[in-house]
């Protein structure tokens, strides 16, 4: 691929912002693709309308009746268990006259009943009481009409559940591709299997959506990035190494992170913070796994650290412990991101005890490293200001190439290196920027709406 | 070591002094209030009562992670409060809740706010910490924030004490 000369393509729509030069050795990426509130439309149109989405967890709702409302891609959800036991997914939203129908966050209803006018529904969706029906005609069919709607696709890889705005797009499994296979692994550690626990932390950071995956797909960060963390696992008898990590492309835009030796994790790797009790159970939980799942298996679900990026909104951490983030963004410059701990069913109190607290240590807006990649991404989203239509076009683009001439050579892709975040931004380009494959009403709504 | 009462008096001197100390970044001084094996909590927003040790939490500090985080904030690679961010706190309503043999359950209200980079940040919420009595005075068995929003806002991140 040879280099195009770009000069404002931030102004001008049909050149890329996603610059990859494989004679040169160089990746850009402009950084108005950080910052414009009309590239963060096309985002949420081409990406957001047309893909999965991570909603939740079924563990999240364990129980028939059990229901969370959550936003997702800016349109307000219902993400319920049914009587029947069956996960449904809603628009939040009355098919009466649009109300808001759950303004609770979580609970356990039969009924989801409108305030405005008294229209209740089953969990299920049926319109099953609206008040002075006779008013309508054809009673059966008008509630028919009215059931309450379901977003089009739902589906779920081992309790992840995945939603899609468009009926279009392939099977889950398809779109998950390799992704499904690390969250397998991730869904083998317990014996029991695993499960979300209440404690949802809840923030919002003033940075670009892509910030926050780049940074989940950056070890180079790590260490400058980190000093401090790093400096208290020394302190606690570990040395943290970036030897021996890597970065691989799942394609689709989904990447991962395998570190092996970068922390100790619970149960399966030990480090002197855990405590001794914890040591003689981690080689009694491994010898449980080696007979589980095999020797084989158990040492590729045991003995590295994972931090997988399914596409476009879901980070599963499986590090120390575990963590699912999801990431929601508001606007170009604003992200609300939502994280549970991923714990063991049926673990004895003492380790879960002990993987929260190691967990919220380290990620998470009071943890000890979190906290300073919020500060990266907000200071990236403050600093690209500074380059904005400056006189040399060439100021306003972000470097990603390190690593490319190890890639060249066809050697895989170290974590401490920018691959991972290439793919994402390939994918990402061929999203947004390739040829819009599936637009539907949908797009020209998003694009028109006003004060997008 | 005996049972003595504490007044509310007390209890406020103790909240406005530690304020002080956070305020103005004496983070070694702060750490002093603390019993030895002392513990720090910060609850989710979505917190109903659960026990920390059970469920999710902001902050989740045993007395060495504690001391870590000290150690961390004074350090000039906490990027995050490098430099430190500016804060101002105002607490009210404090009532003793209940009191023991060693250790008294004394509830306030906070409101924090905190400035950086041209920001304003604020952190309204609640105090329900065990603090032990002695002839001393009083220090945290545990000090536990409850934060009151629903979320925590945009760029309001918990990199210093809430
Ligand atoms: S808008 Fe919901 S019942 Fe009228
Ligand atoms: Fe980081």
């Amino acid at each position: 691929m040879t280099q195009l000369t770009h000069t404002d393509p931030g102004g001008t729509p049909n050149r890329s912002l996603v610059h990859e030069d494989w004679d040169a050795l160089t990746f850009k990426v402009h950084r108005s693709a950080y910052r414009s509130p009309a590239v963060f439309q096309k985002e949420m149109s081409r990406i957001w309308g047309h893909t999965w989405l991570y909603l939740g967890h079924e563990t999240e709702i364990p129980n028939p009746g059990d229901f969370k409302s959550r936003t997702l891609g800016g349109r307000p959800l219902i993400f319920c268990r049914d009587s029947s036991g069956k996960v449904q997914v809603f628009f939040n939203a009355c098919t009466h006259r649009g109300t808001i129908l759950c303004r609770h966050s979580e609970g356990n209803t039969k009924f989801f009943q409108c305030f405005y006018h008294a229209w209740a529904f089953s969990n299920s969706g049926e319109l099953a009481a609206l008040p002075g029906d006779e008013a309508y005609a054809d009673v059966p069919g008008f509630k028919e009409r009215h059931r309450l709607r379901s977003v089009p696709r739902v589906d779920s890889h081992e309790g992840f559940v995945f939603i899609s705005f468009d009926p279009r797009v392939p099977d889950l499994l398809t779109h998950l591709g390799e992704a499904a296979h690390y969250m397998s692994l991730t869904a083998k550690i317990g014996p029991q299997g695993m499960q979300t626990v209440p404690g949802v932390q809840l923030y919002s950071v003033k940075g670009n959506w892509k910030l926050a995956v780049e940074n989940a797909m950056d070890g180079y960060h790590f260490a400058p990035t980190h000093n401090t963390f790093v400096g208290y696992l020394r302190e606690t008898g570990f040395a943290v190494t970036d030897d021996d990590q890597y970065a691989y492309d799942l394609g689709d835009g989904h990447g991962l992170l395998i570190l092996t030796g970068h922390n100790g994790r619970i149960g399966m790797v030990w480090e002197p913070r855990f405590g001794e009790a914890e040591k003689e159970r981690t080689a009694a939980k491994r010898q449980e796994m080696e007979e589980r799942l095999g020797k084989e298996l158990a040492t590729e679900v045991a003995d590295a650290s994972r931090i997988l990026f399914v596409f476009p909104n879901l980070l599963l951490f499986d590090l120390e412990a575990l963590t699912i983030r999801q990431i929601e963004p508001v606007e170009a410059g604003r992200t609300d991101v939502r994280a549970w701990q991923f714990v063991e069913t049926g673990e004895p109190d003492e380790v879960r005890a002990l993987r929260i607290k190691t967990m919220v240590s380290f990620v998470g807006p009071g943890g000890l490293a979190t906290p300073d990649d919020i500060e990266a991404y907000e200071a990236v989203q403050r600093g690209i200001e500074a380059t904005a239509g400056s006189a040399d076009p060439a100021y306003d683009w972000s470097d990603m190439s390190r690593g490319m001439a190890n890639e060249k050579q066809g050697n895989q892709g170290r974590s401490i290196d920018e691959g991972a975040m290439r793919s994402f931004w390939r994918q990402w380009s061929r999203r947004v920027e390739g040829a819009p494959a599936l637009d539907t009403a949908l797009d020209t709504a998003l694009d028109t709406a006003p004060g997008a | 070591m005996g049972r003595r009462t504490v007044t509310r008096a007390e209890a406020e001197d103790f909240l406005y002094r530690e304020a002080l100390l956070l305020d103005e970044w004496r983070l070694d001084e702060w750490l002093t209030l603390f019993e030895e094996g002392g513990r720090m909590e910060v609850t989710t927003t979505d917190w109903n009562g659960w026990d920390s040790s059970s469920a999710g939490a902001f902050m989740c500090d045993d007395y060495g992670l504690l001391k870590a985080r000290v150690k961390r904030l004074k350090s000039r690679k906490a990027h995050a409060e490098n430099p430190h961010s500016r804060t101002h706190r105002m607490i009210s309503n404090v009532i003793i809740l209940e009191q023991g043999d060693e250790t008294a359950w004394v509830a306030a209200n906070f409101i924090i706010h905190r400035y950086r980079d041209n920001q304003e940040f604020t952190y309204v919420g609640r105090y329900e910490h065990v603090l032990l009595v002695d002839d001393e005075g009083l220090r945290f068995r545990l000090r536990r924030s409850i934060p009151t929003m629903e979320t925590m806002a945009p760029g309001a991140r918990l990199s210093f004490i809430l």
